[in-house]
């Protein structure tokens, strides 16, 4: 599932809903080693072209995903005139989202995908209303391993690990190789009090924190596909000027 | 079935991650008072990480942790490495930046939302579980503070709600871009976010 969308040559259209809005979107695999290509239908009048990145098909993202969740397939529902198995995702821990994943049982796409929180409701989801897919594949066999392009850092919080950092302009990235979290550092606002809060947008939790320390106020913000409690963790881990030690 | 088969039974559900917050905390409160269901558990995990290939199994107690992350009064630090690498960092962006430490090399100054607010202090809220749904709202903080000053907990607390709602706008694009590279499905990462708001990823 993982190398579908980068090994499978395809084009679509995929309804996307979350947080009781909707849209249409027309998507197109990338040709090999190029960006796939997206449109937003409900936007405007002849949709301009926006590009998505190649994903990672590394055989050590599929371990890590494994480490921390906890797979399950069966026979799945048909999705755009294609055969599917659901692939379940289950959080080994309180740490992540639950994903249920319908793959065309052919090629592995993903044609659907649901994303719940730990009580089990719905966050987003998105599903292709139809499909096409060219022959052959694009960017060598399905069957090779790309390892280029991935890297695992060091862990943060359980099956978090970082994955890039600019600490110059305080921000940092997180994965567990399915879910990401982005860590961004800044001044507390001026007058801020110290405190925190949340909002949530479909599945994009953003998490805000203001602290104080002998060195001033810092404002540190955590937006990710995450659980209330893995924001709270990864703004843990940031320490404020002068207490790193 | 005895107390003792129930702790186990509920040991097992813990470490295939089948457990709920309240079982969790009544295991944690059994293993607290119990050293043989203590020491079954640490060689529980020390199995799970053999059986996950983990060459150096480790010998933390995570009773210990986990029950620090359930008890909301003690925030913990979860990773001093990072932590170091942080706080490292922002001690240079202080040493060459001053009162702007962390400003994005932008140029641009993050916006004093709450100033008009005045600079009450509180402590840092404690948590409560959130129940996420499909829709756009703000999420319930628990406040641990004096009745006196209510009402200034529910300021902070509008406070941070508005700083995290602006803080959604203006980042979500470049949250997406990273988001992107893990998502099974790259593209829906980048439909959460109205197209002018894309951003480059950040890079090491």
């Amino acid at each position: 599932m993982l190398r579908a969308s980068s090994d499978v040559t395809f084009e679509g259209t995929v309804l996307y809903e979350r947080a009781g809005a909707r849209q249409f979107l027309t998507v197109a695999s990338a040709p090999a080693g190029s960006r796939g290509e997206l449109r937003r239908m409900n936007a405007e009048a002849n949709p301009r072209s926006e590009f998505w990145p190649i994903p990672s098909r590394s055989s050590k993202r599929i371990c890590n995903v494994a480490e921390v969740y906890v797979s399950s397939l069966e026979s799945g529902r048909v999705i755009a005139g294609r055969s599917t198995q659901r692939l379940t995702l289950r959080p080994r821990d309180t740490l992540r989202l639950t994903h249920l994943v319908d793959m065309d049982e052919e090629t592995g796409l993903p044609l659907a995908m649901v994303t719940l929180d730990l009580d089990g409701q719905m966050l987003e989801r998105y599903e292709y209303a139809a499909i096409e897919y060219s022959s052959g594949v694009s960017g060598g066999s399905v069957g090779d391993v790309v390892e280029a392009g991935y890297h695992r850092g060091r862990d943060i919080v359980p099956g978090y690990f970082l994955v890039s950092e600019n600490p110059d302009r305080g921000v940092f990235v997180v994965s567990d190789g399915l879910a990401t979290a982005s860590i961004f550092v800044e001044p507390l606002p001026a007058g801020a009090p110290v405190g925190e809060g949340a909002i949530i947008e479909g599945a994009t939790l953003t998490y805000t924190r203001g602290v104080r320390s002998a060195s001033g106020g810092l404002l540190i913000s955590v937006l990710g596909e995450v659980p209330f409690v893995t924001a709270r963790l990864l703004a843990d881990a940031v320490r404020p000027p002068l207490e790193g030690s | 079935m005895t107390a003792e088969d129930k702790d186990r039974e509920a040991l097992s559900a813990l470490m295939d991650g089948e457990a709920q917050e309240l079982e969790l905390r009544r295991v944690l409160d059994s293993i607290s008072s119990d050293p043989s269901l203590r020491e079954r558990w640490r060689r529980q995990q020390q199995v799970r990480e053999l059986l996950q290939g983990q060459r150096n199994v480790s010998d933390v107690d995570v009773s210990t942790r986990v029950r620090e992350v359930l008890d909301t009064k003690r925030p913990v630090r979860r990773n001093p490495i990072w932590s170091m690498a942080v706080a490292a960092s922002v001690t240079l962006a202080v040493v060459m930046g001053g009162q702007q430490l962390l400003i994005p090399s932008s140029g641009v100054t993050p916006a004093s939302v709450v100033s008009e607010l005045g600079g009450a202090v509180v402590p840092v809220l404690g948590a409560q579980p959130v129940q996420a749904s499909l829709g756009a709202r703000a999420l319930p903080v628990s406040h641990r503070q004096a009745t006196g000053i209510q009402t200034t907990g529910q300021s902070v607390a509008a406070v941070y709600e508005r700083l995290a709602r602006d803080r959604y706008h203006r980042l979500n694009g470049r949250h997406a871009a990273s988001a992107a590279h893990s998502h099974p499905a790259p593209y829906i990462s980048y439909a959460r976010v109205p197209e002018l708001k894309l951003e480059a990823p950040d890079s090491e």
